[in-house]
């Protein structure tokens, strides 16, 4: 006969059970939202067409934020394209996580000193995966996905949460580089 | 006109004989440039868009700050015959003013506000040349001013990665970077007569 | 009633699950079309299951209320539908034109919510879809109407057991114009490749879909699939002689989806008056001659 404990789950027991489902079905299918800034953009359509075939993991382009999960910053950022790249990472529906491909997204690359441009990302959004490189390689994209989807396996994705956090920190960056956030004039009504 | 060569030789006696220029340069076949008094810029734009040079192509400026001078150029273009015309005028340095061209060309609106940003030169006529268009609340001198430092600005800007200085010998080999000062070391040694 | 209101969901979550596997490896197919290896068959329900994990916005109550009513709307379409000539769930109630008017319903939900994210994007798309939809309604109906002429009844299990009592002479092959006419609207109301004007990724941004995010898309995509469901099952029973038994069912399905997914993925895509045009001239006169040779010449093969 068979005699079986039942131990009544708490509710965060619940709660990491059914996010640890979530999680499965995240990681599983990641939509890509790719914010084509800069040179690295070229390592995609080999990684997406039959080369290397990056709907295998499950992996898609979006067209809108608002559908995409994971949103790709493909190479340098001016102060310009950073402003939009704040509006469109707010405008993603969360869970979502950022990946920064090339060397300038970490320390600037070759333009660290150039007065447009900013040098490192994770000040300003919070940053999952960085993929190294100037350009990275295909290989090293497609390690770089299955990384994150490793990192959502154990929970380590956090760069949501933490701008949720630390928003004010976050804030206090973007205003340090950009002066407003959101600017006023005749192209923005 | 076949020839290219006459185009350049018309426009020249064109212009010659009808404008006092400072300095006159033959760049190549299809390139003419004119340095020009700063007050007569928009006669001689005016003259040149009656003769079918209707198109601006450009407006921007070059800093020289030995001199003390902005070169404005502009560069019309001929559909109907290959020539691009630079139209050069030096300004000062101090006081950067140049009475806008809006009239003549309407497609300079732009070039303006732009040339404005990134140099600081004012254009007097155009409504529009003190509003931003490309750097979005810009708090410095214009950007493109040989004075202005980009490196400086971005240290005191934007946030730098730093690095410490230590590393992992991977297999617990040496590190190269010791390796290659060593030799750099025993190497100067015997050049300045040292023993090895 | 109750059993019977139970049955047509069932028959509707059927139909979601069918399509869905079914899409999953139209999906690897597409890929082996382009030398890719494709993701795995049960890929579309891990989409769906994590769009419906996901938080999402709002944008006001009629975004969320649209949502509702068109998968409501098709959910309650899908319940009319036979499977097969036994497997209905309201027996006297499989009239053709309940399919026409009732998915109506839901495509209007879609339509009001995509209007009221006050996107304009959103709004170029329901225009390209309703736009689309005149183009291909016509064509389509005027071959339906033929074949209801021919048999006397719009009733669908009743055209399919037609079918199956003349000899298995399904109407693709007794009226072949017809069938490719039937064919093309097919892909039309699926919106696959040549017609897919209305969704347009690279151009209006996944069109009305361009607001949706999290749930609301995921209720979106079960929307989807139950539609493309519906619109197979009825060229399925219409034009291939229906099914007295599931796994034909389920076979002459596979057959139509797979068919229409590989000429599509060997398309591009056509401007939106380039499909009004197509529709206009080709299908239609097609349909018009056929109807012509079927109800005056008499020539059913």
């Amino acid at each position: 006969m068979l005699s079986t404990k039942f131990t009544k789950m708490t509710k965060e027991e619940v709660d990491r059970k059914w996010w640890e489902i979530g999680d499965f079905f995240r990681r599983n299918s990641l939509w890509m939202l790719m914010y084509c800034t800069g040179c690295c953009a070229i390592e995609l359509p080999p990684a997406m067409t039959s080369a290397y075939d990056m709907e295998r993991l499950g992996m898609g382009p979006m067209a809108t934020p608002r559908q995409a999960d994971v949103l790709l910053v493909t190479g340098y950022l001016s102060l310009k394209t950073l402003r939009r790249l704040i509006y469109t990472y707010e405008q993603m529906s969360e869970p979502k996580y950022v990946v920064g491909f090339g060397s300038c997204t970490i320390n600037g690359g070759i333009y660290h000193d150039s007065h447009a441009v900013i040098n490192q990302l994770d000040q300003y959004v919070p940053v999952d995966v960085y993929v190294a490189g100037c350009m990275p390689n295909t290989e090293a994209v497609m390690n770089g996905f299955v990384d994150l989807m490793d990192l959502i396996k154990s929970k380590k994705a956090n760069g949501w949460k933490d701008y949720h956090k630390r928003y004010e920190w976050y804030l206090e960056n973007q205003k340090a580089a950009l002066g407003e956030v959101r600017v006023h004039d005749e192209f923005h009504e | 006109m076949t020839n290219s060569m006459n185009n350049v030789d018309y426009i020249s006696n064109l212009v010659e004989s009808n404008f006092k220029l400072i300095e006159k340069e033959i760049v190549n076949k299809n390139q003419v440039s004119y340095i020009i008094d700063k007050e007569s810029v928009h006669s001689l734009l005016t003259f040149l868009k009656t003769n079918g040079w209707i198109q601006l192509s450009y407006l921007s400026a070059i800093d020289w700050p030995k001199e003390n001078k902005f070169e404005l150029v502009y560069i019309v273009f001929n559909w109907e015959m290959p020539v691009y015309i630079q139209v050069r005028a030096m300004l000062d340095r101090n006081n950067p003013v140049m009475p806008s061209i809006l009239p003549i060309f309407p497609g300079c609106k732009y070039y303006e506000r732009e040339t404005h940003e990134f140099f600081g030169i004012k254009f007097p006529g155009n409504p529009d040349h003190e509003k931003q268009l490309i750097l979005e609340e810009w708090d410095e001198i214009p950007p493109l001013r040989k004075d202005f430092d980009p490196r400086a600005y971005s240290d005191k800007k934007f946030a730098k990665r730093e690095y410490t200085e230590d590393f992992v010998n991977l297999n617990g080999q040496e590190s190269k970077q010791i390796i290659r000062k060593q030799r750099k070391t025993k190497i100067m040694n015997v050049r300045k007569g040292g023993k090895k | 009633m109750i059993t019977g209101i139970l049955f047509g969901i069932g028959v509707a979550f059927f139909g979601f699950v069918l399509q869905t596997s079914i899409a999953g490896v139209n999906r690897k197919v597409v890929a082996r079309v382009q030398k890719r290896y494709g993701p795995k068959w049960y890929q579309e329900f891990l989409d769906i299951f994590k769009l419906l994990s996901k938080r999402s916005v709002t944008h006001g109550w009629v975004f969320d209320f649209g949502v509702i009513m068109a998968l409501g709307g098709i959910i309650g379409t899908a319940m009319f539908m036979p499977i097969t000539q036994n497997l209905i769930a309201f027996p006297e109630y499989d009239n053709f034109f309940i399919f026409v008017y009732l998915i109506a319903v839901g495509m209007l939900g879609m339509a009001m919510s995509a209007s009221g994210s006050g996107n304009p994007l959103a709004s170029i798309g329901v225009m390209r879809a309703l736009t689309t939809m005149l183009a291909y309604e016509v064509p389509f109906m005027i071959v339906v109407l033929t074949i209801i002429k021919l048999t006397g009844t719009s009733s669908l299990s009743e055209i399919a057991a037609f079918q199956q009592l003349a000899g298995n002479n399904w109407f693709f092959i007794a009226l072949p114009l017809g069938g490719i006419v039937g064919l093309m609207s097919l892909m039309g109301m699926v919106g696959k490749k040549p017609f897919e004007t209305h969704i347009a990724p690279a151009e209006i941004a996944s069109g009305p879909m361009v607001e949706y995010g999290g749930k609301q898309l995921g209720m979106l995509f079960i929307m989807h699939e139950i539609t493309v469901f519906i619109e197979v099952s009825l060229f399925v029973h219409l034009f291939l002689g229906g099914a007295d038994n599931i796994i034909f069912f389920v076979i002459k399905y596979f057959a139509v989806y797979t068919t229409i997914n590989i000429i599509s993925s060997v398309y591009g895509r056509f401007k939106i008056d380039q499909v009004v045009l197509f529709f206009y001239k080709w299908p239609i006169t097609m349909a018009i001659v056929q109807a012509f040779i079927a109800i005056y010449l008499g020539w059913v093969i």
